[in-house]
C-alpha cells in the first residue's frame, strides 16, 4: 500500500538538499561577516607574525572568497568540519559523540510530546465546553506560559533537592560503584536523563494539545462521525478511529513547528541539567568563539529539521489518503 | 403487524436564551413492513429531527421530551432462542417491552440503542455524499458496519459481502478498495445506500436520498431503493420537501408542518383527496404535481420559528382560509373520508386512515376548489400576527 511515489520522494529530497545547501552558504556568509576576522579569537597576542599567517593559511584565509566558499562547500558535504581550536579535535569526531545524546533527548521528549499532546487534544475537543475540558485546557495554557529553564529549577528543587530521587546533572554517573554492563549503563543514563525528560515534557505536550482540540471539535460535526455513530458503533471507537484519526492530519504539520521550539528548550534545558549534547556544545562554542564547532552545531541542527519534514511529509501522505503526492504528473 | 409505531412524540432542542424549539410536536405515524412511508414538509419542519430522534442521534442539545418509539425488536439480551422477548422481560415493568414484541426505542439507554442502530434501523444521512470517512477504505467501512453487529462473521466473509453490496447498487466490487474521494456524488450516495443494507435492517430511512443529486441518477437511487426494498422487503422511511418525488415511491406519507403532522394517510387519498391547506398550497408549488392549465404559486410566507411557539395551528399565519377558531388551539386529527361522506368533523387515532389537522374539514369542497386559484394565495391579508 504505498501511496507516495518514488518520483515525488526523489524530488522531496532534491528539494531537502538544496534548503541545506542554502543554510551552509548562510552560514559562511554570517561567519565573513562577523566583525573583524573569525580567526582572531585564535590568535593571542604573543603570537609572531609567521604563527598568525599559519593560521590564516589553515583557514584558507589567504585565498580568494570564491575559492574559500567552494572549499568550505565541499568540505561539508564531505563531512569535513575542520578542527575545533578549544576541544584542539577534529569537529566532526566531537559531533558524532553529541549528536546521539541529544537525539535521544530529543526524540524521546518529541515522542512522548506527541502522544500525550494529541490525546488530551482528543479528549478535551471530544467533550469540549464540559468542566473537565475547561479546566484542563486553562491549566495546559498557564504551563504553556511558563519557561522551560523556571521549570526545570522547579524540576531540581522537588525532585532532587528536596526529595532526592532523581540526578540533577549529567548523563551518568560521575564515579559509579557499579560494574559496567549494557543493562547498568542504560539505567544510569535513563536515570539521568528522567528529569530533563520531564521538564521539556511537562509543557512540551501543549502546542500539538492546541491543534488537536480544535480540529477533534470540527471534525464531530463532520458527516462521517455521524455515520459511525448511526452504525452503532462504540462511543470510543467513533472517538478513536473515526474522529481522532482524522483530526489527526493537521497535527502532523504542527510537528515541524512543534520540533523548532523543542530545539529552543532543548538548548536551555541541556545547559541546565549539563547534559552533554548539541544544545550545550553550541552555547559553550559561542561563548568560546569556537566558531567551527558553533558552525557546525547549527548546521546538524538544521539538517534534523530539514530532516524531519521530510519525515513528516511523508507521514503526511500515509495520514491522508486524499494527498497523492507526484502522481499522474 | 406493525413494524414502528409512533405515538405522541416531542422533540426539543434546548438553545441558549432558554426557550426550546419545538422541532416536533405530539407526532403520530406507524410504517408497516414492506411499505415506503413518506416524510414531507418545507425545509426546516422537522423531518429529519423526527428521523434522528428514533435511533436516538439528535444534537447534543436535542431530546425526546415526550412520546414512544415502539419497533418490531427485541434486544440480544431481552431475547429467547426465537429471537422474540422473554416473558419475564415483558413482565418487567422496568423494560421497555410490550407483550407483542415491540420495545419502545425513546426509554433505551445509549449503550442499548447503539444495539439496534444500523442492525434492526439504518440511516442514509441528509448529507450522505460527506458520510464516508475520507481515511477509510469504502468497502472497509462496510465491513465494520457488519462486523460491528455480527461478530461471529469473519474477515473475509464480511469483504465478500461488502463486494457484492456495492455490486448490487451498480458499483464495481473491486472499488472497494478505493476511497471515497475516488468516487463521484452519485457513487458515494450509492455506496452509503449499499452499507445501510449491511445487516439486513428492517427500516431504511433515507433523508432527502436525491436532493444533491441532477434528474437522471435521482431516478436511478430512487429505483434503486425500490429495488432493494423489493428484494430485502426492508421498510423505507423517506424524507423530502419535494411531494412530487414523494408521489412517485411512497405508499403513505405523512405532511408535516412547524413540527406537526398536518395530514396524513395513503398517498392516493393524500393527492386525490387532499384535505389540509398546507398540503394544498404545497401541491400548488410543485410544477410535476399542479395540472396543466393552473399556475404554480407558492405559499407566501415563511416558516415559522419553532422555539416556543405560541397557541394555535401552527399554520395559521400563512393560511387563506384561517379563521377565529384557528388561534386558540392546533387543530386535532379529523377524519377525512366522514368528512367527505356526511360533511362532519370526527376526531379520530387511527394512523391508517386518512386524517387531516384542519377545523374547516367540514367545509372541505369549498377550501379544495378556492385553493386552486392563484388568487386566494397571494390576495391573503392576514389579520393577526
Ligand atoms: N441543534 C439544533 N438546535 C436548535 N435548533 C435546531 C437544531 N437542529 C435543528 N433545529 C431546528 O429544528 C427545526 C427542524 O429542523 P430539521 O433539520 O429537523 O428540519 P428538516 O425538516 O429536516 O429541514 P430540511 O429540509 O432543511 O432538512 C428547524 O427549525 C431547525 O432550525
Ligand atoms: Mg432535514
Amino acid at each position: 500500500m504505498t501511496r507516495i511515489s518514488g518520483k515525488y520522494l526523489a524530488k522531496r529530497i532534491v528539494v531537502s538538499y538544496l534548503t541545506l545547501l542554502v543554510i551552509m552558504s548562510l552560514l559562511f556568509v554570517l561567519l565573513r561577516s562577523m566583525p573583524g576576522s573569525f580567526i582572531t579569537s585564535m590568535i593571542s597576542s604573543g603570537m609572531t607574525n609567521e604563527q598568525i599567517q599559519q593560521i590564516r593559511e589553515t583557514w584558507g584565509l589567504n585565498e580568494p572568497l570564491w575559492r574559500q566558499y567552494i572549499d568550505f562547500m565541499i568540505n561539508y558535504q564531505t563531512g569535513n568540519f575542520g578542527r575545533s581550536p578549544t576541544y584542539n579535535a577534529p569537529v566532526a569526531d566531537l559531533m558524532i559523540r553529541r549528536m546521539p545524546r541529544t537525539l535521544v533527548l530529543f526524540g524521546a521528549t518529541f515522542l512522548i510530546g506527541f502522544i500525550i499532546g494529541p490525546l488530551v487534544g482528543m479528549y478535551l475537543g471530544w467533550w469540549r465546553g464540559s468542566k473537565k475540558d475547561k479546566s484542563i485546557f486553562s491549566t495546559s495554557l498557564l504551563l504553556y506560559s511558563m519557561p522551560s529553564f523556571w521549570i526545570s529549577w522547579l524540576f531540581i528543587w522537588v525532585f532532587n533537592y528536596e526529595l532526592g530521587w532523581l540526578p540533577s546533572a549529567y548523563m551518568f554517573t560521575q564515579f559509579p560503584e557499579f560494574q559496567w554492563t549494557a543493562f547498568t549503563v542504560m539505567r544510569d543514563v535513563l536515570y539521568h536523563i528522567a528529569l530533563p525528560i520531564m521538564s521539556l515534557t511537562f509543557i512540551g505536550w501543549v502546542g500539538s494539545m492546541l491543534i488537536m482540540r480544535p480540529t477533534m471539535n470540527q471534525v464531530t460535526d463532520e458527516g462521517y462521525v455521524f455515520l459511525a455513530h448511526a452504525k452503532g458503533l462504540s462511543e470510543r471507537t467513533v472517538m478513536i478511529k473515526h474522529a481522532a484519526r482524522n483530526a489527526l492530519i493537521p497535527v502532523a504539520t504542527g510537528a515541524v513547528v512543534g520540533l523548532a521550539f523543542l530545539i529552543d528548550g532543548s538548548i536551555i534545558i541541556e545547559n541546565v541539567f549539563n547534559w552533554p549534547g548539541m544544545g550545550q556544545i553550541i552555547v559553550t562554542s559561542v561563548l568560546n568563539r569556537d566558531f567551527p564547532v558553533a558552525q557546525a552545531t547549527f548546521f546538524l541542527l538544521a539538517v534534523l529539521v530539514v530532516i524531519m519534514r521530510l519525515v513528516t511529509d511523508v507521514v503526511y501522505t500515509y495520514l491522508d489518503p486524499r494527498i497523492k503526492f507526484g502522481e499522474g504528473e | 403487524m406493525t413494524l414502528l409505531e409512533v405515538n405522541d412524540l416531542s422533540i426539543r432542542y434546548a438553545v441558549d436564551d432558554g426557550s426550546a424549539v419545538h422541532a416536533s410536536d405530539d407526532v403520530n405515524f406507524s410504517v408497516e413492513p414492506g411499505e415506503t412511508y413518506g416524510l414531507v414538509g418545507e425545509s426546516g419542519c422537522g423531518k429529519t429531527t423526527l428521523a434522528k430522534s428514533l435511533v436516538h442521534l439528535l444534537d447534543d442539545n436535542g431530546y425526546i421530551e415526550d412520546g414512544e418509539v415502539w419497533f418490531e425488536t427485541t434486544l440480544p439480551q431481552w431475547a429467547d432462542e426465537n429471537g422474540d422477548p422473554k416473558q419475564s422481560v415483558i413482565d418487567d415493568p422496568d423494560k421497555p417491552v410490550r407483550a407483542d414484541g415491540k420495545t419502545d426505542l425513546a426509554q433505551l439507554n445509549s449503550k442499548q440503542i447503539r444495539d439496534i442502530r444500523w442492525r434492526d434501523i439504518a440511516i442514509i444521512p441528509q448529507s450522505a455524499m460527506n458520510a464516508l470517512n475520507p481515511v477509510y477504505k469504502v468497502g472497509d467501512q462496510i465491513v465494520e458496519a457488519i462486523l460491528r453487529h455480527e461478530p461471529e462473521t469473519t474477515a473475509e466473509e464480511a469483504h465478500e459481502r461488502a463486494r457484492d453490496l456495492l455490486e448490487r447498487v451498480g458499483i464495481e466490487p473491486d472499488r472497494a478498495d478505493d476511497y471515497a474521494h475516488q468516487f463521484s456524488g452519485g457513487m458515494k450516495q450509492r455506496a452509503v445506500i449499499a452499507m445501510a443494507m449491511a445487516c439486513g435492517p428492517d427500516l431504511l430511512i433515507a433523508d432527502e436520498p436525491t436532493t444533491a443529486l441532477d434528474v437522471i441518477i435521482q431516478d436511478r437511487i430512487l429505483e434503486e431503493l425500490e429495488a432493494l426494498q423489493e428484494e430485502f422487503g426492508v421498510s423505507i422511511l423517506v424524507i423530502s420537501h419535494d411531494i412530487s418525488v414523494m408521489a412517485e415511491i411512497c405508499d403513505r406519507m405523512a405532511v408535516m408542518y412547524g413540527g406537526k403532522v398536518m395530514e396524513s394517510g395513503r398517498t392516493e387519498e393524500i393527492f386525490d383527496a387532499t384535505a389540509n391547506p398546507y398540503t394544498l398550497g404545497l401541491k400548488n408549488s410543485f410544477p410535476t404535481i399542479t395540472s396543466k392549465d393552473q399556475d404554480l404559486v407558492s405559499i407566501p410566507g415563511t416558516p415559522p420559528t419553532l422555539r416556543d411557539p405560541d397557541e394555535g395551528c401552527r399554520f395559521r399565519e400563512r393560511c387563506p382560509f384561517a379563521v377565529e377558531e384557528c388561534h386558540a388551539a392546533h387543530p386535532p386529527m379529523y377524519d377525512v373520508a366522514t368528512a367527505d361522506a356526511e360533511g362532519r368533523a370526527v376526531e379520530s387515532t387511527d394512523r391508517r386512515a386518512h386524517t387531516t389537522a384542519c377545523y374547516r374539514i367540514d367545509e372541505l369542497e369549498q377550501i379544495r376548489t378556492d385553493a386552486i386559484n392563484e388568487s386566494t394565495w397571494t390576495d391573503q391579508t392576514i389579520e393577526s400576527r
